[in-house]
């Protein structure tokens, strides 16, 4: 499936990446609307800190609404209109990569457009071809009979 | 939708319709509620006053004001004008903080004769705010059962004679979902339900059942509002089901000041709960069923109806059995949000008994409750036993807790030769007989045999038993748990004076909601002096309470702990929680509040309820005893079990032990606690203001702000 | 030695706070141990030392909903 992947000792904390997901996907040059975001390093000596989404999926299994679903191209992809904010995802995501604004109900992630890619001047960002996810719990209960 | 749901719509009869205009939700309030009379078909809306959200906040608090005003002093619980009212509150319906979306039900109770409250789950009363009412009135009686349905999507309501649908909640809220809903899951996920079932027709404690929908499992589930007998007023006025529907549901549907707060809440509260909910109490896993062995290890899990506080089977119920049991990693929340998820289900479950003998069915629960209700108060130590008899009081709709206290006395009294088998018609009746404990459980489903006489409830088997089958009253009294009516809930009590107090003085009757001191005060001993025990059983139910005032549910409160907890001044209060809900309250509706503020709306509520209990005969301290079994050793075995305790509190307070005989050193505890007992209630009625004899002082009611004329002239009448 | 003021617990020489814990059957996980006045962390139950006569408090989180 495609990710999109990081090389973090590449980055130089520019913040490129954030304006331009921003900018695709809120029409707005806010990095609080990113759905890649860098952080200064936990430590001196150590790389910035690139938190984006990485497809894993677990997400998927925490939502009530099963408003999460893995597209073809293996993409954990949000149905905005079955969301009801909730943010038990947020909470959830082993990386912190699902964020949230209070100008829109829904929390957002990283689909792995790759708009990034294109505009980091260090190439710290990449689109990855990386091995499927398993099956998540609620795709097996999905593919049995209902009750 | 399947033929067989096509013909019973079709065999609906529109009664009544009211139509009304939908308008959005602001901060937490529709500023109107529903009013709905079945003996004449009358719907209505009524305005909601800045006064009445002052003083009474909403939920539990609107509940108590609306059925004040509906009733008289001398309306009985079977009366056309006993009223059933269900309120979420200001708070209910927001998603992003788990344990958002309680509903309170408050009416007359067929138990206490008195005002009962009872809170649930599900979706139903944040999907009834939704639809654009802040609470729904019911009064009267329907001639023939009806259907009331609300459909927020469109602004219309209907009274429906529905004449072929069955009652009992697991096939009733399954059509319904269908029949209101359609075909597609997120269709149904829509409708919410509420039902009774037979055996709230057949006893005096009938639950109500709450639905909300999983969409894995694609079935709705349920929850109760099970305490007092609701359930039995609710078939009383012939409702066979409330359906609401609501479709469009968002984050800010509540119409909240600050989205972003609550968001910010929210999302720290989740994490909070993915860190360390496995190390902790494992909600996510087992709900809470852990406490069965825990309760067994400290011996305070009831056994032999509250005999006892552990069993060596214990272990046969214990969470590991449930962590088998219950289906993994669904999210099990029963409004959207919850990631606490504690509403486990055991799945395809064949039941083997009963009506419904050889369905496979979803079962919802045990929750610790069931499990030491059904289970071990009755001496039944076998999982599938309390998984099939939770089953049947849920689509029975029959409280579990007063099914399990109510069969535990029976047990008990035919184990003592108080009754024999010409009472239970047959069946033998020990502790342990899970046979003849799922038959009369049956029994209450169709109303008859020895199961109808339990579905009595303990107060009044205590008088059919002395007065048909000549049993001894004082054993009677000193071994039915139940007190105002209403049968004692499932923890141990007996050493713990600060839980005593907390049943004993409990508004509706000794359910644990108000106060659940036990370990603070016999464990943790962090409540030692009288005074002590007073401020606790003034602040834990006044805090308590205020949940019921918002549709919030406790357990993220308490069952759930920040990893720095431990190191605050008075961790008992979980302070970081508390904030959070300060923080809630104020990004809903924008009213920048204190810690100090919640307090003042819930002990408003909490006294005026106090004053209801007085206007319908009852609120004084006469009212607030509780049986000896709920504070000593009854009998000679009671004590020996548990001697070495004994007897060193009775050295402690001077007696040569050695020279006393076990029913001499019984009569000598049993005075000491009862004049224990005495002595916490002057200093709890003190720490509240009110009188001597339990009656709230008119000076409270003023600080309180709730010196209405009707009130105060009821306190006046009483001596406060 | 006495725990929470109110429990006797029979010392002996380097009894660890797990050891106390299973001595007193106080299984519940959501508990605060300090010794002293010093709260003890959950990592060290196995290996902390009870010195002789210390106050020890165990206290509980529990509070039922």
């Amino acid at each position: 499936m495609k990710i999109l992947a990081t090389r973090p000792e590449r980055c130089t904390g520019c913040g490129a990446c954030e304006i331009e997901c921003a900018r695709t996907w809120f029409k707005v040059d806010d990095k609080e609307k990113s759905r890649i975001r860098i952080f200064p390093p936990a430590k001196e000596g150590q790389p910035f800190r690139i938190v984006v989404c990485n497809q894993n999926g677990a997400c998927i299994d925490v939502c009530p609404t099963v408003a999460l679903k893995r597209a073809k191209n293996g993409v954990v992809q949000l149905n905005k209109s079955l969301c009801v904010g909730c943010l038990s995802c947020v909470g959830f995501c082993p990386n912190q990569a699902m964020f949230y604004h209070p100008d829109y109900t829904e929390p957002f992630k990283c689909v792995a457009c790759g708009k990034c890619v294109d505009v980091c001047p260090e190439g710290a960002l990449y689109i990855a071809e990386v091995a499927d996810a398993p099956a998540s719990v609620t795709d097996t209960w999905l593919q049995k009979e209902a009750v | 939708m399947s033929h067989h749901i096509a013909e019973m719509k079709a065999a609906h009869r529109l009664l009544a319709e009211f139509t009304y205009e939908k308008h959005p939700v602001q901060r937490g309030y529709t500023n109107r509620t529903l009013y709905i009379n079945l003996s004449d078909n009358t719907i209505a809306g009524k305005p909601v006053s800045e006064e009445m959200k002052e003083k009474f906040t909403g939920g539990k608090g609107f509940g108590l004001w609306l059925l004040w005003h509906g009733i008289r002093d001398t309306t009985k619980w079977n009366d056309p004008e006993n009223e059933i009212i269900i309120s979420t509150g200001p708070i209910g319906g927001i998603t992003t903080y788990p344990g958002t979306g309680k509903s309170l039900v408050v009416s007359l109770s067929p138990l206490t004769d008195s005002v009962m409250d009872s809170n649930v789950g599900g979706y139903f009363g944040p999907y009834l705010k939704f639809a654009g009412w802040d609470a729904i009135e019911i009064q009267g009686k329907a001639e023939k059962d009806v259907i009331i349905f609300i459909d927020g999507d469109t602004g219309r309501i209907t009274i429906e004679e529905a004449p072929l649908e069955p009652v009992d909640t697991h096939l009733l809220t399954d059509i319904l979902v269908q029949m209101y809903g359609g075909d597609d899951h997120h269709a149904r996920r829509a409708i919410s339900t509420v039902t009774a079932g037979s055996g709230a027709q057949h006893t005096r404690f009938g639950c109500l059942n709450f639905s909300w929908y999983d969409l894995r499992r694609r079935a709705a589930r349920v929850k109760q509002a099970g305490r007092g007998g609701i359930g039995t007023v609710f078939r009383d006025k012939r409702i066979k089901a409330l359906v609401v529907k609501f479709s469009d549901l968002k984050a800010d549907s509540n119409g909240p000041a600050d989205l972003g707060r609550l968001q910010r809440v929210g999302a720290k509260m989740h994490k909070e709960i993915h860190d360390y909910d496995d190390q902790q109490c494992g909600m996510r896993r087992h709900g809470t069923s852990y406490l069965v062995g825990i309760m067994n290890d400290y011996d305070l899990l009831p056994v032999h109806n509250f005999r006892y506080g552990s069993h060596p089977d214990g272990h046969k119920i214990d969470v590991k059995v449930w962590d088998a049991r219950f289906t993994q990693g669904v999210p099990d929340g029963c409004w959207y949000g919850c990631t606490l998820s504690c509403s486990h289900a055991v799945d395809g479950f064949v039941l083997r008994t009963g009506p419904y003998k050889g369905q496979r069915v979803i079962v919802d629960g045990p929750e610790y409750e069931n499990a030491a209700g059904l289970g071990a108060n009755c001496g039944i130590f076998d999982p599938d036993y309390i998984i099939e008899a939770n089953f049947y009081c849920d689509t029975y709709a029959l409280d579990t807790i007063s099914v399990g206290t109510a069969m535990a006395f029976a047990m008990e009294c035919y184990e003592m030769g108080l009754i024999d088998k010409r009472a239970t018609g047959g069946l033998d009746f020990r502790f342990g007989n899970a046979e003849a404990a799922i038959e009369a459980i049956h029994q209450m489903g169709r109303g008859e045999g020895f199961g109808a006489i339990i579905g009595q409830g303990v107060r009044r088997m205590k008088k059919i038993f002395a007065e048909q089958y000549g049993a001894d009253p004082k054993i009677l009294q000193d071994i039915g748990m139940e007190a105002k009516g209403l049968e004692f809930s499932e923890y141990m009590p007996k050493e713990s004076l600060a839980q005593q107090g907390g049943y004993g003085l409990a508004s509706k009757g000794p359910q644990h909601d108000e106060a659940w001191l036990i370990f603070m005060d016999m464990v943790n001993n962090q409540i030692p002096t009288m005074e002590d025990k007073a401020e606790a059983l003034h602040y834990f139910p006044i805090w308590r309470t205020w949940f019921g005032l918002c549709g919030l549910c406790k357990l993220p409160w308490n069952d759930i702990v920040p990893p720095d907890n431990a190191l605050t001044d008075e961790p008992a209060k979980i302070p970081e929680h508390v904030r959070n809900y300060v923080e809630i309250f104020s990004a809903v509706t924008g009213r920048q509040v204190t810690s100090e503020d919640l307090l003042l709306m819930s002990e408003r509520v909490y006294n005026f309820q106090r004053v209801f209990n007085l206007r319908m005969g009852f609120g004084t301290r006469e009212h607030d005893k509780i049986p000896y079994r709920a504070q000593g050793p009854v009998t000679v075995e009671e004590y020996e079990s548990r001697a070495e305790r004994y007897d060193k509190q009775l050295k402690a307070l001077g007696y040569d032990v050695e020279k006393m005989s076990t029913p001499e050193k019984v009569a000598a505890l049993r005075a000491h606690r009862e004049s224990q007992y005495e002595k916490l209630v002057d200093a709890v009625y003190a720490r509240r203001g009110w009188t001597k004899n339990g009656v709230p002082k008119v000076e409270t009611l003023q600080r309180l702000g709730i010196d209405y004329p009707d009130v105060v002239e009821i306190v006046r009448r009483a001596g406060g | 030695m006495r725990v929470n003021d109110n429990l006797e617990v029979p010392w002996s020489p380097g009894m660890t706070v797990r050891d106390l814990l299973r001595q007193c059957r106080f299984t519940y996980s959501l508990i605060t141990v300090t010794v002293n006045g010093q709260v003890i962390r959950r990592e060290e139950y196995d290996t902390y030392p009870i010195p002789p006569g210390a106050e020890v408090r165990v206290i509980h989180l529990i509070a039922g909903g």
